[in-house]
């Protein structure tokens, strides 16, 4: 596994300089690889350590390297758990392993729940139950094929499997932070001429990208960013200030702006700190598609004397800031990284990648039982469903064998 | 009086539990006693005359596999076999045959009288021989004192059994068999968990009274499938055919009118029947939206008129049993031979076991079958083989031997008993079994017969037989990993209909064999001068293990996975209190399941990995010696 992303085995003990690359050889990161073989080892197995730039997005990807390779994350105080149950810690040290299990796997238990809120988790709780039923039509045609129940060669299973296929991908979908650990959330500047929008686009860049002016329409096209907030990317999209206008070109660029907000992931609606909501403030915002996630800017503190920072409404969630002097800017980073679900630091960041990649996991397993379906493989099909939810049960808890054969005989009168 | 030999095991119950207890404890050479009430009862099917089935057929075969005599008296006394699952793969694929009760009986009470080492005796046992917390023998109803180290115990519904026909109740074990009260009396008397459960069984009727014209038929399989390694078509009597019928409206609403008068509903009954044997009364009630119900009417043998009506196991008054048997298509005329009746019957708590099925309290006492809250022949015989075995390894001072999870179904069902214990009649289904796919009927010989020799429980004419077959498989796996099939080899008119046209590479036998389309005999036929096996049995050894092998080796790996909780024993004495960092619940868990393995441990409701881990360190620290804190 090493050796697949690092090319070869360092000296053990040493530090060596190495590039870490995904299955295609495309350079994932670089950093230091350090190599201990057991029983010389913090564990006394054998133990690599790859110090790379960090940043969730890089780490994120590091992560599936090796998970895509067979590895697993570690359980909260695994390494020490280990390094005790083999021998290389002493009992003094010991009496502090208990002690760090538990309490991991509270701070586990507590990252998984903050990671594991809201839509995320109904999701997943429909989906888990939308595959407990399809378990329960295959598991009792394969336990009881004297019941007149047999649904595996029937279309039953079939349009329910594809059913919980699309629906596991709906979940990956709306999870969405695959998607945005990957590629980044795109966020659409959008309000009145001259509110200021340009001005925070350059203090979220940290550069001159946008050329700002006192005179309102000065942003013809859109202007595009790509902005890193604490390693998380961002794809930060400026538009043509939203108002009537006769100028063709104005026009074209208002256009092109209502476009890019239909392809938002969150709209920040830039007002005038200084003249409260106008009507025309009010109009953009009941203009914004119904689904999608927006927070009001009042820019231009510095000239309204307001406090800046971050109000949390969960209707409109409101940041109050000066893009001029950057005053309130933080504020903005940190809500932002909060949407993208990077509020809690490393512990949520771990549950969400074990939630991700238990997804992933039960996702593979559907598609090879389509697969299987097709074959006519009944136990196959049986086997993956089964693999299917185990995955799915290290996000919502196990589910038994027992809690299994409860669903069945609940839903159909079995027995002789 | 002491009766003047001493016994190395002795068992009481020739039920299927007790006769492959005492079968198993004889094979390994200990000197052995089978107590019964009855030597008549020997092997006697109170319930319906079938073995196998689903789950049920693996156990039959695991117990083949280890020597035992189930499968061999069902090719002996089998009338209809047939193969269940035959298309939903080999895994789930399972053996049941419909028995001839009297065929079956005396095929099992001919082994029992042939097995060396192995003394029968008829006499009800009233109470155990203690010496402290060790078993010395039991007392018979007589005052008869047998003296032995082991005593299993297989007593079946025997104990506190209670008979329900309607507002009719008697006390009895089985219809027409007394219970054994002053038993049950003696062990509620020690400290274990003692819960009711509840079965049933359907009136019996007069094949001569059935108009079979209207009935749909259902023959067994042809070629009929053998139930033992060692058996053979030819051991198999007559075949004959079972009918299905069903209930309907009228039957539902001739049950829904009695209800008032059935104990089930009217709360005389209190144990806990199993939810996949429902009474009839039970289905028309819970699945009020449906029409019919099947009822499977199975001969009862060749010698006998009586059905088994199988589907409407019942405990309504005897007028209502006829009425609503009367309302079935075909049995408008039939005659009730015996009437349905539910029975209640105390069982031990099998919490209360060690995996060995010794109990935890008694050293050197036993106990299997229905006494352990399980139901069925094939889940008792499966804990009476162990317990036998167990029981007779004790007495020599060897260790015990119980099969894991991964090894046998026998394995799941004594983990689940053990870990989890039973809330209604333990009945073995595929989908208890997490390593399925490991775990076919086909391959119980290659899983435990190795095993089995080792624990003296295999005799040489099968062990024989057994290297012969196992040598054969792995001869060819090296040859059809080893032999290239080239394009030339391969004939125009026989590629075209095995392949569907030319073989467009060379690549060797396996390789072909893994394609999900190509069967062991196509890949033989594709080039002349193949070879290739004879046995059918090695040939599907072949084919399961090459198409199947990504899956295999995945739950494999999960085995390996899980091995090192499975191997860490947790002392009997370990106090959970002292366990640092467990919650208050985690803490009752194990303190009431009492695992004898962590990963017994991690199975049980509510027991987190965290937890696991926890008992981990707490054990490994109660290894290093230096760490001993003065008591």
């Amino acid at each position: 596994m090493v050796e697949a992303v690092a090319g070869s085995l360092p000296e053990p003990r040493r530090a060596a300089f190495r590039g870490f690359r995904d299955d295609a050889g495309e350079l994932l990161d670089e950093g230091l690889l350090l190599w201990f073989p057991g029983p010389g080892s913090y564990t006394g197995e054998d133990v690599a350590e790859f110090q790379g730039h960090g940043g969730p997005v890089v780490m994120d990807r590091l992560l599936r390297r090796f998970t895509g390779l067979g590895a697993r994350l570690a359980r909260p105080g695994e390494f020490s758990e280990r390094a005790f149950v083999n021998g290389r810690l002493d009992l003094s040290q010991a009496e502090a392993i208990a002690d760090l299990i538990a309490a991991g796997s509270d701070a586990g238990a507590r990252a998984a729940m903050a990671s594991l809120q809201g839509a995320f988790s109904r999701e997943v709780h429909a989906l888990v139950d939308a595959l407990v039923e399809l378990r329960v039509y295959v598991e009792s045609a394969i336990d009881f094929p004297d019941e007149e129940i047999d649904f595996l060669s029937d279309g039953e299973v079939v349009g329910r499997l594809r059913d919980v296929r699309e629906r596991l991908r709906a979940v990956q979908r709306t999870a969405g932070q695959g998607r945005v650990l990957r590629d980044g959330m795109t966020v659409v500047i959008a309000g009145r001429p001259n509110a200021g929008k340009s001005s925070l686009l350059n203090a979220l860049a940290g550069e001159d990208t946008a050329i700002v002016t006192a005179v309102a329409g000065t942003t013809r096209d859109l202007l595009r960013e790509h902005v890193q907030i604490d390693g998380m990317p961002l794809h930060v999209v400026d538009t043509a200030g939203l108002r009537d206008s006769d100028e063709e070109v104005e026009q074209e660029g208002i256009r092109r702006a209502w476009t890019a907000i239909a392809g938002a992931d969150r709209v920040l609606v830039v007002a005038d700190d200084r003249q409260g909501p106008t009507e025309e403030d009010v109009r953009i915002l009941a203009q914004l598609p119904a689904k999608l996630p927006v927070t009001v800017i009042r820019n231009k503190a510095d000239l309204s004397g307001t406090a800046t920072g971050f109000i949390d409404d969960p209707e409109r969630p409101t940041v109050i800031l000066s893009a001029l002097t950057g005053a309130g800017v933080d504020a903005l980073c940190d809500h932002l990284k909060a949407c993208m679900g990077f509020t809690a630091g490393e512990g949520t960041f771990t549950a969400r990648r074990r939630h991700l990649d238990a997804l992933e996991r039960a996702a593979a397993m559907l598609d090879r039982a389509v697969q299987q379906l097709d074959q006519g493989a009944g136990e196959l099909v049986a086997e993956d469903l089964r693999g299917a939810q185990e995955a799915l049960g290290e996000i919502t808890g196990a589910f038994t064998t027992e809690d299994l054969l409860g669903a069945i005989f609940s839903t159909f009168c079995i027995g002789k | 009086m002491d009766y003047p030999e001493r016994f190395d095991v002795i068992v009481v119950g020739g039920g299927h539990a007790g006769t492959e207890a005492a079968l198993a404890a004889a094979r390994t050479g200990a000197a052995t006693l089978l107590l019964t009430h009855s030597i008549e009862t020997i092997g006697q099917m109170s319930c319906n005359p079938a073995i196998g089935g689903i789950g049920k057929g693996h156990l039959m075969r695991e117990i083949d596999a280890l020597g035992g005599a189930m499968a061999r008296a069902t090719d002996r006394g089998g009338i209809q076999f047939r193969t269940l699952n035959a298309r939903k793969g080999p895994a789930v694929r399972a053996t049941r045959a419909q028995a001839d009760r009297t065929l079956y009986k005396a095929a099992i009470r001919s082994l029992v009288e042939n097995q060396p080492g192995l003394t029968v005796f008829q006499q009800g046992v009233d109470d155990l021989l203690l010496d402290g917390e060790q078993v010395r023998g039991v007392i018979t109803q007589m005052g008869l004192r047998f003296h032995a180290p082991s005593v299993v115990m297989t007593v079946g519904t025997f104990l506190g059994g209670r008979i329900h026909i309607g507002d009719n109740q008697h006390q009895g074990g089985r219809a027409g068999d007394p219970p054994a009260n002053a038993l049950a009396e003696k062990l509620r008397a020690r400290p274990f968990r003692v819960g009711r459960l509840k079965t049933g069984t359907p009136p019996r009727l007069d094949g001569r009274t059935v108009d079979f014209t209207r009935l749909a038929e259902q023959p067994g399989d042809d070629p009929a499938p053998v139930a033992s390694f060692m058996g053979s078509r030819a051991e198999h009597p007559a075949q004959v055919s079972c009918w299905i019928t069903h209930t309907n409206e009228r039957t539902h609403e001739i049950i829904r009118g009695a209800l008032d008068r059935s104990p089930m509903f009217s709360g005389d009954i209190d144990g806990v029947g199993p939810r996949y044997c429902p009474s009839v009364e039970d289905k028309v009630v819970r699945f009020a939206d449906k029409s019919a119900h099947q009822i499977f009417l199975e001969p009862e043998g060749l010698d006998t008129h009586e059905v088994y009506p199988n589907g409407i196991s019942t405990s309504l008054p005897f007028d209502v049993q006829l009425e609503l048997v009367r309302s079935c298509a075909g049995l408008e005329k039939a005659h009730i031979t015996r009437p349905g009746y539910a029975i209640e019957y105390d069982f031990f708590d099998p919490r209360d076991l060690r995996p060995s099925l010794e109990t935890r309290y008694i050293a050197g006492l036993y106990f299997a079958g229905q006494i352990n809250g399980t139901t069925g022949y094939e889940e008792a015989a499966a804990q009476g083989l162990i317990a036998g075995l167990n029981a007779a390894r004790g007495v020599r001072g060897e260790a015990p031997w119980t099969p894991g999870r991964d090894q046998a179904y026998i394995g799941v069902l004594i983990d689940d008993l053990t870990t989890r214990g039973a809330l209604e009649p333990y009945r073995m289904f595929t989908s208890r079994a997490e390593y399925r796919l490991l775990l076919r009927e086909d391959n119980a010989d290659l899983r435990l017969t190795p095993v089995g020799r080792e624990l003296g429980l295999i005799d040489d004419a099968r062990w024989t037989a057994f290297e012969r077959k196992r040598d054969a498989i792995e001869r060819e796996q090296r040859r059809l990993a080893a032999t290239l099939v080239r394009p030339g080899d391969v004939d125009d008119a026989v590629g075209q209909r095995i392949l569907g046209g030319p073989l467009r590479r060379e690549q060797y036998m396996d390789a072909l064999l893994r394609r999900p389309e190509l069967g062991y005999r196509d890949v033989m036929a594709l080039a002349a001068d193949a070879g290739g096996v004879d046995d059918p049995a090695v040939a599907e050894q072949l084919e399961i293990q090459a198409k199947y092998a990504g899956y295999l080796d995945r739950q494999r790996e999960e085995v390996e996975r899980t091995r090192r909780y499975e191997e860490t024993a947790i002392p009997d004495d370990v106090d959970y209190d002292a366990v640092a960092g467990l919650s208050t619940e985690v803490r009752q868990k194990l303190a009431s399941h009492r695992p004898a393995t962590l990963g017994q441990a991690s199975r049980i409701e509510g027991v987190t990995p965290a937890a696991v881990s926890l008992l981990l360190v707490h054990l490994r620290r109660g290894d290093q010696p230096a760490h001993r804190r003065s008591a």
